[in-house]
């Protein structure tokens, strides 16, 4: 098994930096996700392992050989594209067999290799069709077929689900998933999709503005990202502006944390809505109840959790935030109710502005 | 009579008219008067040489004053006829393949490889549209004279000249084909298969463009089957169908039945290329042949 390096790739189109020195190291075996937002990069960096581009400067590596002056058709990869890229003028059987027979392998070994793959990806039924006859998910699975015909080394998936609908492009994710993890191959899955990235990948780089901001197992992205960019790229968080006061960055009452290195006067803090403890609606025995005061401004139920938009107060003005708790604990908050709001320091990431 | 006019065009421009009268979203008498009015407009001068063929006499009166088989049995077995039939069909396919082999790796490479080159092969391809053809066979003629002096005057120079003229009908009828096939992310797809630029363009661009194939080596077919200016320039000494329709035309001798016999000549001309329009709408069938440049360009920019 061979794995991929990118050692300072730029490329540029025009004035555009589509790559900016980009560095990755993608482990035998590994599926690496590139997730990022539309035109940062992603497709640009996946040609540039194909040799579809040719970066301006910096080296491709696939296992431990230079290619970056390989020709794509020597490359030992696969590829699947976004869109079904499948020969239409081809069967379904004779798009998978194609990259064996361009590479005049024995017809016999074609014949096996190729019912082999078509049942890997589930096709035998649909083998003699042609691309016309058969829907979106079949395709993209002969597409993969096709892509691993050759035992390449290493697979290239550039969006390949976003054509489809929700239901098939779950299932399909995970099918990839199985797939590659009983080839054993090494992948790069582009996505802009964070929770199918989350699902599918060893590893997740996080790009933006054809730069890798982060990379790192779905669950160190999810629980700590690096950068500003990467906390509200990933998952969804509460984002607050604050003022950086005695070198703390807080809002009174519900967290209190020293402010990053090389922050000025402002700040912006992350956290996450499950992490905002709410403590029910403020009762007049006077027993004190403790966070930040704030007004459940909307409930919504989304099954098994519900989320509150709530309006804090904390004296230099409203605060929005959302919170999402379990549905059995928010069943007593109701709208305009008054409640207290806690978020364990711990959980929350302060960026400078 | 326009002896080329006649005989090239009416092919091209009843597919045409065919497709747009299906477009048209004018109610259905409308439409149906409109398509009655434009083959009655194509098929009255076909109808007239028909009967010409046919009449003996064809002077003052409606109809002809009598009706014979004399003109065919001449023309069929007249040999400078016969001989100018099969020089035609061999200039006209020897000028379409030779456009087919040259333009697909052409435009292959224009659109595929490397774009820059296209506003060039573009301009390429428009300029024998933009020249008359007379200018451009008086150029190559004086060029030949002073590069090829031993080549002035044969079939050979004939087949350069008029592969010339007609490539522009096969590159844009093959470009559009490509458009519409998106042969750019094939030839990427088929490339990332590890398929060389040969096995590229012979399995997978030729198989996906065959209705802009037959459609283009067709069209450049009729261009050079039906072309006059140049064949009498640099082609003198051949005898084409062109050229002996103005032979005819120019001898007026109707009481020898030689106006009879070009009526003939042009009706044969008219079937072969009929014959071959109709096997180029058999084979298209169900898919829509796109001439013109750009079309289908708003497929190639997915992905991205
Ligand atoms: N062939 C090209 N010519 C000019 N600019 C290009 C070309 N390809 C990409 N770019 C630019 O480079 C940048 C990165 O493009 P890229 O296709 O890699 O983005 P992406 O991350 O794949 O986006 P998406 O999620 O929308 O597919 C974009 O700004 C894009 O406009
Ligand atoms: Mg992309």
């Amino acid at each position: 098994m061979s794995g991929v390096s990118l050692v300072g790739v730029s490329k540029s189109y025009g004035s555009v930096k589509a790559l900016d020195h980009v560095s990755i190291d993608v482990c035998p075996g590994e599926l690496l996700a590139l997730l990022g937002p539309s035109g940062c990069g992603k497709t640009t960096l996946l040609r540039c392992v194909a040799g579809l581009e040719r970066p301006d400067k910096g080296n491709v590596e696939i296992g431990q050989r230079d290619m970056t002056l390989v020709p794509t058709r020597d490359r030992p990869i696969g590829m699947v594209f976004q869109s079904y890229a499948l020969f239409p003028n081809l069967t379904v059987r004779k798009n998978i067999s194609f990259p064996l027979e361009v590479r005049r392998r024995p017809r016999k070994e074609i014949d096996e290799r190729v019912d082999e793959l078509l049942d890997l990806v589930r096709l035998s039924e649909q083998a003699e069709r042609y691309p016309k006859q058969i829907s979106g998910g079949q395709a993209q699975r002969c597409a993969l077929g096709r892509a691993l015909a050759a035992n390449p080394e290493v697979l290239l998936l550039d969006e390949p689900l976003s054509a489809l609908d929700a239901l098939v492009r779950g299932r399909l994710r995970d099918e990839i998933r199985r797939i590659q993890q009983r080839v054993g191959i090494t992948a790069i899955y582009v996505t802009h999709d964070q929770s199918e990235a989350m699902a599918i990948a060893d590893r997740v780089a996080v790009m933006n503005h054809g730069r890798v901001e982060q990379i790192a197992r779905p669950d160190e992205i999810y629980d700590m990202p690096a950068t500003q960019f990467a906390a509200t790229f990933v998952g969804s968080r509460n984002a607050v502006e604050l003022d950086v006061r005695n070198g703390r960055v807080a809002i009174p009452g519900a967290f209190d944390i020293p402010a990053p290195e090389g922050t000025g006067s402002r700040a912006i803090a992350f956290f996450r809505p499950e992490d905002v403890r709410v403590s029910g609606p403020a009762t007049s025995n006077g027993r004190e109840a403790v966070g930040m005061p704030a007004r459940v401004e909307l409930k919504v139920f989304l099954g098994s959790t519900t989320r509150l938009h709530l309006v804090g107060q904390n004296g230099a003005g409203p605060i929005s935030l959302y919170s999402d708790l379990p549905s059995h604990s928010a069943r007593e908050i109701d709208e305009g109710a008054l409640v207290h709001v806690e978020i364990d320091p711990a959980l929350v990431q302060a960026f400078p502005l | 009579m326009a002896v080329d006019a006649a005989t090239s065009r009416p092919p091209a421009t009843e597919l045409l008219g065919a497709r747009r009268a299906g477009e048209a979203t004018l109610s259905r008498v409308a439409k149906s008067l409109f398509f009655g009015a434009a083959l009655f407009y194509l098929c009255v001068p076909m109808v007239a040489v028909l009967i010409y063929s046919f009449s003996t006499r064809w002077t003052a009166n409606v109809l002809p004053d009598g009706y014979t088989l004399e003109w065919w049995q001449q023309t069929l077995s007249n040999p400078r006829i016969q001989s100018a039939f099969s020089t035609s069909v061999m200039l006209a396919t020897l000028t379409a393949i030779i456009d087919i082999a040259v333009v697909v790796p052409a435009a292959y490479w224009s659109r595929v490889r490397n774009p820059h080159i296209r506003p060039v092969v573009e301009l390429a391809a428009a300029i024998p549209f933009a020249l008359p053809y007379i200018v451009i066979a008086f150029g190559l003629m004086q060029f030949s004279g002073i590069a090829a002096p031993q080549y002035q005057g044969t079939f050979a120079l004939l087949v350069a000249g008029h592969a010339a003229i007609a490539f522009p009908f096969v590159y844009w009828a093959v470009d559009g084909a490509m458009a519409a096939a998106g042969i750019e992310r094939l030839s990427e797809t088929a490339e990332a298969c590890g398929a060389s630029p040969f096995q590229i363009v012979r399995r997978i661009v030729i198989p996906n463009i065959s209705p802009g194939l037959v459609t283009g080596g067709l069209l450049s077919f009729a261009a050079s089957f039906g072309e006059f200016a140049m064949a009498q320039i640099i082609g003198r000494s051949l005898d084409t169908v062109p050229l002996w329709s103005a032979e005819m035309i120019r001898s007026y001798s109707d009481t020898a039945g030689s106006y009879n016999r070009l009526a003939v000549v042009t009706l044969l001309t008219f079937l072969l290329l009929f014959a071959l329009s109709a096997v180029v709408v058999y084979w298209n069938r169900g898919q829509t042949v796109r001439l013109l440049p750009g079309a289908g360009a708003a497929r190639t920019g997915d992905g991205r």
